[in-house]
């Protein structure tokens, strides 16, 4: 039975992600390699990749604000830097992650160590940038933030300045990604914070620290940990991120470089190395990223020594300046990173939005989104691709959580938890690019793995929805594993049952609470999964599913694209919170946040 | 050298009581303990001196100074937690130098300094090591250099020894005593062990439900204990229950049923008059099994149980339908059911009020 799940896990693991990204990564060394002995150019190698100014330039093609002058009025536009695809990439990336970093620390910080009036409110607001509104939040803010838009109008007509902006380009993505990915590192500092024994804070303060001083040296290392898993997750969510360069057309970053070419693969030749390299640059980024926090983390992470002190957290109030810092930029803050959100569902109910807000109330989008044919493909494709997935994702991470939590070997455990834990912080664009590389041509073609054949892409699609959402299964099995003292099932192996039958009446039952956490959790990620949804899952259009269905209306042109894009991503959101809200029920814990 | 007093303080969690108008007065360079059960207050009490929980009402005063609500970084106070807190992202060297650095020490003297102390707790030579690479008495002596290195003016230890081993807790107690005499801090420890106590503390306060309920020098609380919860939770005693017959001005005599009366010691200004219910409390180890020269009592009762300990037998003998706990000589030969009469000094004997301050612990 181990064995069996061992051989599962790794079969699946191997075939649907190791061995595309391997491919994905030989292709243009191939093509270098080559290159290199006979001279021929047979292929996109790495050579071009360094030379080709698409990808590196030294100067930018833009200045990062332009200034005009319209009448009295100032316009100032606010569009960022242009140095080609990897140099924007890796700057977006980084700013994106100091912005959060900085933001999340703070608001953990207060959250974790004031008490005051309100504070459960704002918690619960922390959590709505985290609400799935693929790609919709990106065309809310960009509205919201043109000339036009709410802010403009704001500083312009409210307030009698004579003084538009525009925030575009580069500098729009990293607005978008900021105000999307902030939660993810708050969460993982807080709950960092949370885990530190009061007592090694009021031992300092004991020997006469206080303030700033005693936050740099006790508790800010102290919660490096989760700082650094939370930056590099958004480092490389924002590295893989697509929503902000469509909605910005900001095409020169590795996301959309390997997003429109994998659209664009008919001759997977020429175009799959290009991709190939492409996506070695995002997979090298992303994996090292991955492995070097996971390291670091784990070296860092403390086991606190012994827990003899009193457990109570250290809140306290704050004084007069800390209540307005709260009230008057913190609260600000977060309520400004929800409006992606809360445009998304008033959008979803308002007749249009022409001006710098939307107008009306109707609820004709969502009558139509639900006749729309289109839609309802895309919907019922979602939620088939959704559903195969998870009965997959709950053997895939029984097997991969129960090997790691109670193989006696070792290195196997290790090999296994790696390799599970692995996709959250591989780009689903490289998965992407390593599955057409590796199944439209060679043993694969035309079999019913290859999406272009005539098979279609959907079980493709639901291997990809596997690999990538078993880590939320996965943990939360593992968690509940874990909870599960061996003795159990050693006294029902004593008993004379076989590994199966302990498994199916011990640890099962045991961990069903767990199981169906995961499995809904899973679900739900996988109806709101983008990167391969809108590549792979969009080259046969009937088998499109909803998220592909999402950015066709968006970007297609359609009369109220946006209000029935929005209406549709209100779906997902309200799947999602009854989802988080049956799990939170059940295990009374927060498993659906991000973290390595 | 600093002074502590506390002043009728009081601090209530919910409706439990950690403080009840404590008052205590701590002399300049003593080792004062404050000894109790679990969950009695002393950790409260000690962490109302350090400044990390504010009492209800009453007042702290160090030196002349009230400190009550003084900011715990202000108080100059070091203490050492039950769990060490050691900064695990710190080597011992910075944890230690940690303190010096918040003053603002020039770096060479903080080296000094360290390394002096690092000398006193004998662990030099471990400066670059992390905690987590540490075993628990070393990591007790760091938490204790750590916290001497700054000079406090208040040395608070809260139950510093309760991690480690029976043979290491006995070492380290002898060398905190030693340390704290050569350098005379005025020091505040708290334990829950009467043995440990006992033997490094100038003074004793014994604790229960957040009352002090007698002060004095270990040999006071041992041999003059003030009330029943006192006599009970030092030494182990035994209790026999019975009515006062007689009373005159030292001694009492108690009808313990069966037609079994004893003769003891009055405690203090006992309120205690004949036909009052009177409480017995005599040490296991004052029984013998000869009688004594001076004047003493008979007790005659039958062995229910008994169990060698080596260095003595422990016996349970029903005396008057009461249990009473008796140490004999090992050598002594005594199965459970024989009639056993053992012999008991007056002096041995303390009688007490059976309404006595403090509940009546149960001591089998
Ligand atoms: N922060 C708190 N909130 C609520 N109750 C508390 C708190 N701190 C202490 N108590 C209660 O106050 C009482 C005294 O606690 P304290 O920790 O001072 O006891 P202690 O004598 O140190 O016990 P121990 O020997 O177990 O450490 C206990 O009943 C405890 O439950
Ligand atoms: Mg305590």
């Amino acid at each position: 039975m181990l064995v069996f799940m061992i051989i599962f896990a790794l079969v699946m693991f191997s075939l649907f992600l190791i061995l595309p990204l391997v491919e994905t990564i030989l292709l243009p060394i191939t093509f270098t390699i080559e290159r290199l002995v006979s001279g021929v150019k047979t292929g996109y190698s790495l050579i071009e990749l360094f030379s080709d100014p698409r990808l590196f330039r030294t100067y930018s093609t833009t200045e990062p604000v332009i200034v005009a002058q319209i009448g009295n009025t100032t316009l100032v536009n606010f569009i960022g830097w242009d140095f080609g695809v990897i140099p924007n990439t890796l700057i977006i990336a980084s700013i994106v992650t100091s912005i959060t970093t900085l933001l999340g620390l703070v608001v953990a910080f207060v959250m974790a160590r004031y008490e005051f009036r309100g504070k459960l409110i704002m918690r619960v607001i922390a959590y709505i940038p985290l609400l799935m509104t693929p790609f919709v939040n990106a065309y809310v803010i960009k509205k919201l933030f043109s000339f036009d838009g709410l802010f403009s109008y704001i500083i312009n007509t409210v307030l009698g300045i004579p003084l538009k902006i525009n925030v575009d380009r580069m500098f729009g993505v990293i607005l978008t990604q900021s105000m999307a990915f902030w939660p993810i590192i708050y969460l993982n500092i807080y709950s960092s914070m949370m885990m530190i024994d009061p007592s090694l804070e009021e031992q300092a303060e004991n020997l006469g620290a206080k303030g700033f001083k005693l936050f740099r040296s006790i508790t800010l290392p102290l919660s490096l940990p989760g700082l650094a898993a939370g930056a590099a997750v958004v480092f490389i969510f924002s590295m893989e991120d697509l929503g902000g360069p469509i909605a910005y057309g900001f095409h020169d970053v590795l996301s959309y470089s390997i997003y429109s070419n994998i659209k664009a693969a008919q001759n997977i030749g020429e175009v799959g190395a290009y991709v190939g390299a492409l996506a070695i640059v995002l997979l090298a980024l992303a994996l090292s990223i991955f492995f070097g926090i996971k390291k670091y983390v784990s070296l860092k992470q403390y086991a606190m020594l012994s827990r003899g002190g009193r457990w109570m957290p250290r809140v306290r109030k704050p004084g007069l300046v800390g209540s307005l810092i709260i009230y008057l930029v913190i609260l600000p803050i977060m309520l400004f990173t929800a409006m992606p959100q809360i445009g998304v569902f008033v959008t979803a109910f308002s007749v249009r939005w022409s001006r710098a807000y939307p107008e009306g109330f109707t609820l004709d989008h969502f009558a139509n989104i639900l006749v729309n044919p289109e839609v309802l493909s895309g919907l019922t494709n979602s939620l088939r691709y959704a559903a195969m997935a998870t009965a997959l994702i709950i053997v895939l991470s029984l097997s991969s959580a129960y090997v790691a939590a109670r193989s006696k070997l070792h290195t196997l455990n290790e090999v296994i938890d790696l390799i599970s834990t692995s996709p959250l912080a591989i780009p689903g664009l490289a998965i992407a690019s390593g599955y057409i590389i590796m199944f439209t041509s060679g043993l694969f073609k035309d079999t019913f793995l290859d999406p272009l054949s005539s098979y279609g892409p959907w079980l493709l699609v639901v291997l990809a929805y596997t690999i990538r959402r078993s880590p939320f299964a996965t943990r939360v099995i593992y968690a509940g594993l874990q909870q599960i003292h061996v003795a159990y099932e050693e006294a029902a192996m004593n008993l004379g049952a076989s590994r199966l039958r302990t498994l199916a009446t011990i640890i099962v039952p045991l961990l069903g609470l767990n199981v169906l956490s995961g499995a809904l959790l899973a679900f739900v990620y996988s109806v709101a999964e983008t990167s391969v949804s809108v590549t792979i899952g969009a080259v046969a259009a009937g088998q499109k599913p909803l998220t592909a269905v999402m950015l066709d209306f968006l970007t297609g042109g359609r009369l109220a694209g946006l209000q029935l894009a929005a209406a549709m991503a209100v779906l997902i959101v309200v799947t999602q919170l009854l989802i988080i809200l049956v799990t939170n029920i059940f295990l009374k814990q927060r498993y659906a946040f991000i973290g390595v | 050298m600093t002074r502590v007093s506390l002043s009728k303080v009081s601090k209530k969690f919910g409706n439990v009581f950690a403080a009840r108008d404590v008052e205590l007065s701590i002399s300049k360079g003593e080792l004062f303990t404050l000894l109790g059960p679990s969950g009695c207050g002393k950790t409260t009490t000690l962490r109302i001196i350090a400044g990390f929980e504010y009492p209800d009402s009453g007042q702290v005063f160090f030196d002349e100074e009230d400190v009550t609500y003084t900011k715990p970084y202000e108080r100059g106070t070091a203490m050492v937690f039950q769990n060490y807190a050691l900064w695990p992202h710190m080597s011992v060297f910075d944890n230690i130098a940690y303190g010096l650095k918040i003053k603002k020490l020039p770096k060479e003297e903080i080296r000094k300094k360290v390394l002096e102390v690092l000398d006193l707790v004998g662990l030099r030579g471990l400066e670059s090591r992390y905690p987590l690479q540490l075993s628990g008495g070393q990591q007790q002596r760091v938490a204790l250099a750590r916290a001497l290195v700054v000079e406090p003016r208040v040395l608070l230890l809260d139950e510093p020894l309760s991690n480690l081993d029976a043979k290491l807790r006995v070492r380290m107690r002898e060398e905190i005593r030693k340390i704290q005499r050569t350098l005379s801090i005025t020091t505040i420890y708290v334990t829950h062990d009467q043995e440990e106590a006992m033997s490094i503390s100038d003074r004793v306060a014994i604790m229960n439900q957040g009352k002090i309920l007698q002060v004095g020098t270990p040999q006071d609380i041992y041999f003059r204990p003030k009330n029943t919860f006192v006599a009970t939770f030092i030494g182990k005693s035994t209790l026999l229950q019975g009515t006062v017959v007689r009373k005159d001005a030292d001694n009492v005599l108690v009808d313990i049923g069966s037609e079994i009366r004893v003769l003891g010691k009055l405690t203090g200004d006992s309120p205690l008059k004949e036909g009052s219910r009177a409480i017995l409390v005599i040490k296991p180890e004052d029984f013998l099994v000869e009688p004594p020269q001076e004047p003493h009592n008979v007790i005659e009762g039958v062995v229910e149980f008994s169990m060698f300990l080596g260095s003595f037998t422990q016996l349970r003998m029903s005396v008057a339908n009461q249990n009473l706990k008796v140490f004999v000589d090992p050598k002594k030969e005594v199965k459970p059911g024989d009639r056993f009469v053992v012999y008991v000094k007056i002096d041995d004997v303390l009688v007490f009020p059976r309404e006595s301050e403090g509940e009546v612990l149960e001591v089998a």
